[in-house]
């Protein structure tokens, strides 16, 4: 069931393009090999909001969210069949509606408009700069103090610039995880996506690390549309305004996130919020 | 259902800790196995060094560094030739075989293809590089006598020093003709490809011994002959004869290759590949995945995700890879052999890229089979240098891998 646009204002202001549907899946079946992944799924991404799948190990979410920024054409076998269509409107691209799935689509593009950031902290072994810096260098031709300010503001935004500022020249292996983390969303915000994608983010961290990486999803879902796979339902209803809940390759049900832990419309959504499988 | 298993609630504590007892004591004996071994490995290495190190001792003096072989005295005998001869051919070797063999492990590891056909070649190129890995060096010599020093014939024989090589890049062709001073020459530069010979009869431009540029005067029969032998060395008497000679510059190039230092290291070149390529597969493929989905998540292409993060940190793993091979290359007695021949009696290192050359492995089979025992002596003093180079050159590379490992924090 596809998710409704809950407002809808003029399409230049982009706060007022909350809740506009982003990216727009359809009728999508993916396989490993013969084993269906996922299947006749339907689901609609709001702007701006913060989704997040839900389910117990095996059910898909992670499929889904690799399939919509290509990652999965790295694993040998992976097929899929069906739409996800990223619907940007933004007034710099001159694409608008993009075919994620069509063999064509430049990756490279579209893997710039939907940023990733993994389950593992993964910075490469470089310095804290150069980590930041990596996309900004691949895509854009900057002189050095547009990119020392591209670096800076992307610290600042994924929360983590008081604590790097000083050694900035300083391996990034040499932080903590949840610095580390912070430094990935860090990496991914500093090529200007559109969509950030969070593959459990949260689970190789400590509490107090996971508790800054979910206020930065709430700060950043005002510029960005975030979706986050989380296996902690605690997770999903602090940080997230809609719930995909998913199930042994299917989509059960979705929606508002206070709807989706309080009341919702099937029983087994129900017994998993609650914890009673899964 | 509270009953435990039999197992567990035997007690018979006497018979548990005789068997704990065992199993320690076997623990400790094992041990002391493997101690020995290693003992007994490093005890042969030690004997070995040191039978060659009292043998050779005696020889080791600038001589042996800076002279060349003589046949009949082998106590002024040296290895200069060799120890320029064997770091040019691996010189050669390591220019062929380091890019070719990093260039194709990160095809094997990091462009994966999905075209059918591609995908057949990978695995086609794969099986081969696991086979060729454990070919013995003879066969290689084999291929390399066929491949470049006889190219398959392809380029016809050789002719060196007939006018057929005038294309040969590097190569000085010149007329050689007698002055009137006794036992010395000067050179006219060959310009008619056909003409073998030339009759001198009027003045004309030429080069002297030291292939300055100087003015030839013509002395005509019945005339007095000039004093001053300044100009008595280039004077020609009207009517001499002189041939072709060619001057050969360090980039002198022809095919086939023949039997050149160049072929040489190509041969040597194909014995490593394998070894590099493998130890290159296995370097990349220790990258963690991580980082590669990192980069590629960042919309990195698959030659900005090699360049940028797979490549460097592999790059301390290759090189090692590389030394292992490099030191492999260096001792290798057996292509060379075969490639440039058995001959040692050279008085320097190779002069140009066709020129043969002697290798300190070559050497040392030589010397160490002759009957003196003085060339026993100087054979296990070239051992030493052999050693002591391969020492020299590992070392280099390592501190270069530190130097790449440090400029990565």
């Amino acid at each position: 069931m596809p998710l409704s646009s809950t407002t809808d204002t003029t399409p230049t202001d982009p706060q007022s393009q909350r809740g506009r549907t982003l990216i727009r899946i359809q009728n999508f079946n993916a396989w490993y090999g013969d084993f269906q992944a996922l299947q006749d799924l339907t689901l609609d991404i709001p702007r701006h909001q913060v989704t997040a799948f839900i389910g117990p190990s095996g059910c898909g979410k992670s499929t889904l969210l690799k399939w919509i920024n290509r990652m999965n054409d790295l694993t040998p076998g992976a097929r899929a069949k069906g739409g996800i269509s990223l619907l940007s409107d933004r007034p710099d691209e001159q694409t608008v509606d993009v075919d994620i799935l069509d063999p064509n689509v430049d990756v490279v593009k579209l893997r710039r408009k939907i940023g990733i950031v993994f389950q593992k902290p993964n910075p490469f072994p470089k310095s804290i700069f150069d980590n930041v810096a990596f996309g900004p260098r691949l895509h854009l031709k900057t002189t050095k103090s547009e990119l020392d300010e591209l670096v800076e503001w992307a610290l600042q935004k994924a929360a983590v610039w008081d604590e790097v500022k000083d050694r900035l020249q300083g391996p990034a292996l040499g932080l903590s995880g949840g610095q580390q983390q912070r430094l990935c969303i860090a990496r991914a915000i500093a090529m200007g996506p559109e969509v950030l994608l969070m593959d459990e983010p949260c689970s190789a961290l400590d509490p107090a690390s996971t508790l800054a990486i979910e206020d930065l999803m709430f700060e950043l879902r005002s510029q960005y549309t975030i979706v986050v796979v989380t296996h902690n339902m605690q997770q999903a209803s602090r940080c997230s305004d809609r719930t995909a809940f998913f199930f042994e390759g299917r989509l059960i049900e979705s929606g508002e996130t206070r709807k989706m832990f309080t009341n919702p419309d099937k029983n087994q959504t129900d017994d998993y919020v609650r914890g009673k499988f899964g | 259902m509270n009953k435990l298993p039999v197992a567990l609630t035997r007690h018979d504590a006497n018979k548990i800790a005789r068997y704990t007892k065992r199993r320690k004591q076997f623990s400790a004996a094992f041990y002391a196995l493997c101690v020995a071994i290693a003992l007994l490995s490093v005890a042969i290495l030690v004997v070995l060094l040191m039978s060659i190190g009292i043998e050779g001792q005696s020889r080791l003096s600038t001589d042996l560094l800076t002279r060349s072989h003589s046949e009949l005295q082998p106590q002024r005998s040296g290895m200069w030739p060799a120890i320029v001869g064997s770091l040019l051919v691996c010189g050669t070797c390591g220019l062929l075989a380091l890019p070719l063999g990093i260039g194709t492990a990160i095809f094997l590891e990091e462009f994966k293809p999905r075209n059918r056909w591609l995908l057949r070649l990978r695995s086609f190129v794969q099986l081969n590089v696991s086979n060729l890995a454990g070919v013995p060096s003879i066969v290689y010599g084999l291929l390399g006598l066929t491949m470049f020093v006889y190219m398959f014939n392809l380029f016809g024989q050789i002719q060196v020093n007939q006018s057929s090589g005038w294309e040969l890049m590097g190569a000085k062709h010149l007329y050689q003709v007698l002055t009137l001073e006794p036992d010395h020459a000067v050179f006219i530069p060959q310009t008619n490809r056909n003409q073998n010979q030339i009759t001198i009869d009027r003045p004309l431009d030429g080069l002297d011994q030291d292939w300055n540029p100087i003015a030839i005067d013509v002395w005509a029969p019945g005339t007095p002959q000039p004093k001053d032998p300044e100009v008595r060395r280039r004077t020609v008497a009207a009517g001499t004869t002189g041939g072709t000679v060619t001057d050969k510059a360090w980039y002198y190039f022809r095919l086939p290759l023949d039997r050149s230092f160049l072929a040489g290291g190509l041969t040597l070149g194909l014995v490593i590949l394998p070894i590099i390529i493998i130890a290159s597969q296995e370097a990349l493929r220790s990258v963690p995945s991580s980082l590669r989905e990192a980069s590629l998540g960042l919309g990195a292409t698959n030659w900005q995700t090699v360049r940028d993060v797979t490549f460097p940190a592999a790059v301390p793993g290759i090189m090692t890879g590389a030394i292992l091979a490099m030191g492999r290359a260096i001792g290798e007695a057996a292509p060379i052999l075969m490639v440039l021949g058995a001959t040692i009696s050279k008085e320097s290192g190779p002069r140009h890229l066709m020129d043969n050359a002697v290798t300190m492995p070559v050497l040392i089979f030589n010397w160490a089979g002759r009957q003196q025992q003085e060339f026993k002596q100087l054979s296990a003093a070239a051992i030493i240098v052999l050693l002591v180079t391969l020492l020299i050159l590992n070392s280099v590379a390592i501190l270069i891998r530190h130097k790449i490992q440090q400029s990565q924090p």
